[in-house]
């Protein structure tokens, strides 16, 4: 009844091309902007910034960037561990070595960082497909693993491999306070949304799209697979590049190689998938189910007042949370942002389905 | 060993109490003692960690049981799995500093390193006992990290004293070959520095083979241990790890007789403890560890 688009004529083909095309979609999104922006910096605990906001923010941004690579252009990685570490890595180096390096123009740094890293372990993915290039993107991971470890120049030398940066300032203005760092992975989580779900709805997300559901087709109606397919590994290890920085300067703060293992490459797949491949919505889906849930799980006994082991209720979380994948993917293989989408032409038709 | 990791959380406590009575009167005041325990008790490393956890447990549990509480004030404590991930120990960090101003264990090295960051701004003494960051042992930088009962760095420190000793001086060191077979990471290369510094100071010769951590595959370090034929082998391992060395030295003919200091970084924390304790040192600038570390620190 509320959610109908009756009556809602676009006369104009920007009209009918914007992002939210239903009056009823715009207001809510803007609803929700002026909730993440304002309701939520003034109203919520500390606790809640650090431990899951944040954290929540950064791995949305890295998902979308995988989904831009899985999802749209359905070449599978197993590297983005390794390209956050890219991105952490060389956005670290520039803000250690270049005295007055400002912050967003390293972190960008370490996006680029990250592309041409990205692209270079993209190349094999002109040649195979599917599980092979998983495997190929892989040998990304321990490379840069690898790299972290024992070339020294990356860590800047640092004795134990562990870097860190201090002190960030955003136009003078420091970026310590839990808010403060909040709204900044906001500003950049909002920024890349926004040019992701333009990119995917123009002319070479349509490329992309098109070399996922069939390669030979696409190269036949004259889309290059060469260019497709570097591009998206390009503009997906960028964001995840991004993100990747962010997580170490922003979350982290001191940080080791071990921050971005293959672990953080499989979390990062898991959430592409059960938020939904191809979707920018699912994406952010997927970061709230897989870093909320763990910590609601983990903290259930408590709020309860249940007394229950530590060790008994972190493997509990692994088992309930396991079960639930297992579960969403059985209920709904294309992920949380298709049962969203369906959830939406429902309310189209309630109270009177046909 | 149970004896010895009720001693090492009898002296967690006790620092406690000394936090306790010391830094902030508000404290003092407090009704309840807060403790938080950032354990864990799962993933690779949790052969050591259920133990210690345990012990610590056990310690707060027997004070409750017996005093009821540190000098008639109520203690209570409560837990949280870090599965020794630096993520998940920075989000238990944020869940119990709330709780508490006492003090934070981490029991991790890359947990202390992410909160050796952040405890300036919170006021949050972050206590390491025989771990954590071996320069914050310079408490005029590192205002809120206290190492207590040494570091790493008096770690290897000590263990190369015990060589010299046993060749009769650390003159005698001069053309020996020393192999470091670590783990590779944080915890594992925060020896090094201080390895490199006594090799100049000595003349001995250091070789550094890594283990990927956490440990399980480490048939090319030995091989590599047995090509080149060292004097003595100082084993850095955590967890898992220094079984599987045990278990590979022997495999690859490796005569454990000649891995006399065996155990550098022991895979229990009782033996920890023996082997720091001798030399337990606190942050005054007075008593710091033996010369190398401090010639190290200013290299």
């Amino acid at each position: 009844m509320l959610y109908r688009e009756n009556g809602q004529f676009k006369t104009s083909y920007r009209a009918d091309q914007a992002v939210f095309p239903i009056a009823q979609d715009r207001v809510a999104i803007a609803v929700l902007l002026v909730l993440a922006a304002v309701v939520v910096p003034l109203a919520a605990p500390e606790y809640l910034f650090r431990a899951i906001l944040i954290p929540f923010l950064i791995l949305s941004l890295a998902a979308l960037g995988l989904n831009i690579l899985v999802g749209y252009c359905g070449q599978i990685s197993l590297g983005t561990g390794a390209f956050m570490a890219v991105g952490a890595y060389v956005a670290y180096n520039f803000q250690a070595r270049i005295d007055g390096m400002p912050l967003i123009a390293s972190l960008l740094l370490g996006g680029l960082g990250a592309t041409v890293v990205g692209v270079l372990f993209g190349i094999p993915s002109l040649r195979i497909k599917g599980l092979y290039l998983a495997v190929a993107t892989l040998a990304a991971q321990f490379f840069v693993d690898w790299a972290a470890l024992r070339l020294k120049w990356v860590t800047n030398d640092s004795p134990s491999g562990s870097v860190g940066v201090a002190q960030l300032q955003l136009l003078g203005m420091p970026i310590e306070s839990p808010v403060a760092k909040y709204l900044f992975c906001l500003g950049f989580v909002l920024v890349f949304a926004l040019l992701a779900k333009n990119l995917v709805r123009g002319a070479v997300g349509r490329e992309w799209m098109a070399i996922r559901d069939m390669d030979v087709a696409a190269a036949v109606i004259g889309i290059r697979p060469v260019y497709a397919k570097l591009s998206a590994f390009a503009v997906s290890s960028f964001i995840v590049g991004v993100a990747g920085a962010l997580w170490g300067f922003i979350h982290l703060g001191t940080w080791e190689p071990a921050a971005f293992n293959i672990d953080r490459s499989f979390q990062l797949l898991f959430m592409v998938i059960i938020g939904g491949l191809g979707s920018i919505m699912g994406a952010f889906f997927g970061a709230a189910f897989i870093v909320v849930l763990p910590i609601v799980l983990d903290s259930l006994p408590y709020w309860f007042g249940i007394p229950i082991d530590t060790a008994l209720a972190s493997h509990l979380t692994y088992m309930i949370f396991g079960a639930l994948i297992v579960f969403f993917l059985i209920v709904e293989p294309h992920g949380l942002a298709r049962l969203w989408s369906i959830g939406k032409e429902k309310l189209r038709l309630w109270p009177f389905p046909h | 060993m149970k004896l010895k990791s009720l001693a090492l959380a009898a002296a967690a406590a006790a620092a406690g109490a000394a936090a306790l009575t010391t830094p902030a009167p508000a404290q003092a005041q407090a009704k309840e003692q807060f403790f938080p325990l950032l354990v864990y008790r799962t993933g690779p490393y949790a052969p050591n960690g259920t133990p210690w956890a345990n012990g610590k447990l056990d310690y707060l549990k027997m004070v409750i049981a017996r005093d009821g509480g540190i000098g008639g004030v109520k203690v209570a404590y409560e837990e949280c799995e870090t599965g020794y991930a630096t993520d998940k120990g920075v989000e238990c960090y944020e869940r119990l500093k709330g709780k508490t101003n006492t003090f934070f264990d981490p029991q991790s090295t890359g947990i202390t390193f992410a909160l050796t960051d952040k405890a300036p701004g919170d006021k949050m003494p972050l206590m390491t006992l025989g771990y954590g960051l071996s320069a914050s042992q310079d408490g005029y930088v590192f205002k809120w990290n206290f190492p207590y009962m040494g570091s790493y760095w008096t770690g290897a420190d000590i263990l190369i004293q015990h060589i010299g000793k046993k060749e009769g001086g650390l003159a005698k060191l001069k053309g020996k070959k020393i192999t470091l077979v670590y783990h590779d990471s944080p915890f594992g290369k925060e020896p090094i520095p201080l390895l490199q510094e006594r090799a100049k100071m000595h003349g001995f010769d250091l070789q550094l083979i890594p283990v990927t951590a956490p440990g399980v595959e480490q048939k090319a370090a030995w091989l590599q241990v047995r090509q080149s034929r060292p004097d003595y082998v100082l084993l850095w391992g955590w967890g898992v790890m220094n079984s599987t060395a045990l278990k590979e030295a022997q495999a690859t003919g490796y005569r454990a007789t000649r891995c006399t200091a065996c155990g550098g970084r022991a895979p229990s924390p009782t033996s920890r403890t023996s082997a720091t304790a001798p030399r337990a040192t606190t942050r005054s600038p007075s008593t710091r560890p033996g010369r190398a570390s401090r010639s190290s620190r200013t290299s």
